[in-house]
């Protein structure tokens, strides 16, 4: 018998699908599930979150401010007026879940921020900043609005979510590895990210809590407005901008929200204790 | 800024992957189709246990083997199918590729030595880094054909 060869056919085993279009496939495949994933867990996870017990919140919230605490100044009658202020934030009957425990952080960047567990640090910064007590029981009233929305819960909740998912989908990838680890995981459990509605509640909780109080809102958004306006030092806002962005449009809705509320804006201005600055209120050179 | 350079770096790689993976593998496919035609008047023919051998004067052994690597957007693209399921087809190519090389590798070391015909050929494959153990580099593919060369 005689051999002849043949022409060998070609693209037998090679699937002739563009590898681009098989890779979009794949790539909006897993996104879109994800998102979905996220989305809906991540709703789970605040409807569970705002059900986790007092005690146990204390737990996680004691866990989670430590690395926060070590610039902390402790033993300044600072802490106590802040306290005081914040405690008279609250309107008759309300009550907040856990005691609130105020930390004074010797820090230069302004900012103020409440965690799990009712933490509420206060930098520095901020008290070397704001011009009249409305000022800062605006800010104050604003972390507090967060709280009593349970908003750091939520926020560690929908962290954890986002630490599953990626995780999984880490876990999916590994065997060929290689793809960025886009989010720093680690630290993303501490980052406090509010949505937009819930900064608004909180700026609308603590501009009413401000009202009550004081009997007017005046003076009370001096404060950032001159943050909109940009006339501190950027760099040492920076952050308060990123954790609370905060815009010309959020101070129109506040003055929006006193005229519908008819609150009146044009009042006498609560002075600060003299020497807040300073430790202990003592007299001191101003730090510059 | 760091998580903007990690996908920059990221987006980089896949494009720079899927350009010279494509191009390498358009040249591979030109070479293999060249020496095929080639090489194509030496049959390769299987023989069973006890089905007998033909008349030769002299046989020997010729192994063929080729390693190949994957590219960084065949890697991904097949990470990515890991999590979906079905058919990895960004790896077909390379795996084709790998066993027409080595084929043709052992054929013409074979032609050379003058061999008419190659009996019971084999073809064998292993994977080399990346997926096995914990080294997550991008990997690479042997494929070892070998078959008994006759004159
Ligand atoms: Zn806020």
């Amino acid at each position: 018998m005689k051999y002849i060869p043949k022409k060998i056919p070609e693209g037998i085993n090679v699937t002739s699908r563009h590898p681009l279009l098989n890779f979009a496939y794949l790539l909006g495949t897993v996104v879109a599930v994800s998102i979905f994933i996220f989305v809906v867990l991540g709703f789970v996870a605040e409807w569970l979150v705002i059900r986790v017990s007092p005690e146990t919140e204390t737990q996680i919230g004691d866990m989670l401010v430590q690395p926060a605490l070590d610039k902390e100044i402790t033993d300044d009658k600072r802490i106590q007026y802040i306290e005081e202020l914040l405690n008279s934030l609250l309107i008759p009957g309300e009550t907040t879940r856990l005691p609130l425990q105020v930390h004074l952080i010797n820090n230069d960047v302004i900012n103020a921020a409440i965690t799990v567990g009712g933490h509420v640090l206060v930098h520095t910064a901020l008290l070397e900043t704001v011009k009249s007590e409305n000022e800062l029981a605006l800010v104050l009233g604003h972390e507090l609005g967060h709280f009593q929305a349970h908003d750091p819960l939520k926020s560690l909740g929908r962290s954890l979510v986002f630490l599953t998912v990626s995780s999984i989908l880490g876990v999916g990838m590994s065997q060929s590895g290689g793809l960025p680890k886009i989010i720093p995981l680690t630290s993303e459990l501490t980052n406090l990210n509010y949505s937009r509605i819930q900064e608004r509640a909180a700026d609308i909780y603590g501009f009413n809590r401000v009202v009550k109080h004081y009997g007017h809102g005046g003076h009370s958004l001096d404060f950032f407005e001159r943050l909109a306006k940009g006339e501190s030092k950027l760099q040492k806002v920076s952050q308060y901008f990123l954790t609370h962005p905060l815009s010309q449009d959020r101070i129109n809705d506040l003055n929006a929200e006193a005229a519908k509320q008819g609150w009146k804006m044009e009042e006498e201005v609560t002075p600060l204790p003299q020497w807040l600055h300073c430790s202990n209120m003592k007299p001191c050179e101003q730090a510059e | 800024m760091d998580a903007l350079v990690q996908i920059l770096f990221f987006v980089v790689l896949l494009i720079l992957g899927y350009f010279w993976g494509r191009y390498f593998e358009k040249r591979h496919y030109k070479s293999i189709l060249r020496r095929e035609k080639k090489t194509l008047n030496i049959p390769i023919v299987n023989f069973g246990a006890k089905q007998s051998l033909i008349d030769v004067q002299e046989a020997a052994l010729f192994a063929g083997s080729v390693v190949i690597s994957i590219d960084y957007f065949k890697m991904i693209s097949a990470a990515f199918r890991n999590l979906v399921g079905g058919r990895v087809t960004v790896y077909e190519s390379l795996l084709d590729r790998g066993r027409r090389e080595a084929l043709l590798r052992m054929k013409e070391d074979a032609i050379k030595w003058g061999a008419n015909q190659i009996l019971n050929v084999r073809l064998e494959t292993a994977t080399i880094g990346g997926s096995s153990g914990n080294n997550s580099g991008p990997g690479s593919i042997e494929v070892i054909a070998y078959g008994t060369g006759v004159k």
